[in-house]
């Protein structure tokens, strides 16, 4: 029974190997398409080398036409100094004789003058 | 291996190795054809060499059955990456029969062919180089790359499997 199914399987490869062998490209044909790919190949290799090559050339000259242009980004703190609405709490009362110096003879000499 | 030597080994082998790139490719003729060439290139650039560890058609058909894997998983790169198919070349057409080739089929190779594509990869390669190209189980094996153990197991439940699928077939 086994041996019979066995058999029977076989048949139907042998037909399926048959009709497979029926259109096989022809041997001489698959070589020249493979040696063909094999040119084609190192051809788009080149083509994507030029690809990355070109990417990064653009990238290096871009950001040292940046650099020569004074790209470096100046911020002048003094434009953009920012004030807080409770900024006035941190003013202590009398704070401007501490900031400013004081003068000695000016008094004696607004006594005289009265 | 001289060059002229290797191809003639080639030549030789060259229908059952078209026949085994099928079977590597779900009968996608098309796809076939392209990974006979692409494991063909392998051989006479010498990026895959035969060192007689094994018969010739043994290594000749596991070259074949890695590069169809190889073209699969670039197929699926192909799907799922933008830009991978600009990268990776076309893709290969649809080499599914013409219809007038798909009517004269014969019957029985159609309901064969439907069955083994209901087993799983490794039954439907270890049956295909079997019985339709004549190795042993053990050479079966050394191309599809599991153990001589695997391969058996593969063998014995692929058989059934398509015993009984192709009873179904013709019920």
């Amino acid at each position: 029974m086994k041996e019979r199914d066995d058999r029977h399987l076989k048949q139907a490869f042998e037909a399926l190997r048959r009709e497979a062998a029926a259109g096989t490209p022809p041997f001489q044909g698959t070589v020249a398409a493979a040696r063909a790919r094999h040119t084609a190949a190192p051809r788009r290799a080149l083509g994507l080398a030029a690809v990355v090559g070109a990417a990064i050339v653009a990238v290096v000259s871009v950001s040292t036409w940046r650099a020569r242009q004074g790209g470096r980004l100046e911020i002048d703190l003094a434009t953009v100094r920012w004030q807080a609405p409770t900024d006035f709490l941190l003013k202590l009362p009398g704070d401007e004789l501490l900031r400013s110096v004081p003068q000695l003879g000016l008094r004696s000499n607004d006594r005289g003058t009265l | 291996m001289p060059s002229a030597d290797l191809t003639d080994q080639l030549e030789q082998l060259h229908v059952t190795a078209f026949g085994w790139a099928l079977s590597c490719c779900d009968w996608d003729r098309s796809a076939a054809e392209d990974v006979l060439q692409a494991s063909y290139l392998k051989l006479l650039d010498g990026r895959a060499r035969f060192d007689g560890r094994s018969s010739f058609r043994t290594f000749v058909f596991g070259v074949i059955a890695r590069t169809a894997r190889e073209v699969r998983r670039r197929a699926l790169l192909r799907r799922s990456i933008p830009l991978a198919s600009w990268l990776l070349g076309p893709e290969p057409v649809d080499g599914g029969p013409d219809p007038a080739t798909a009517l004269a089929r014969a019957d029985e190779t159609a309901r064969l062919m439907r069955a083994l594509g209901r087993l799983s990869v490794r039954q439907r390669q270890v049956l295909h180089l079997v019985f339709y190209e004549d190795l042993t189980i053990a050479e079966a094996a050394d191309v599809a790359g599991v153990s001589l153990g695997t391969a058996r197991t593969h063998y014995e439940r692929g058989k059934a499997a398509l015993k009984r699928l192709l009873e179904e077939e013709s019920e």
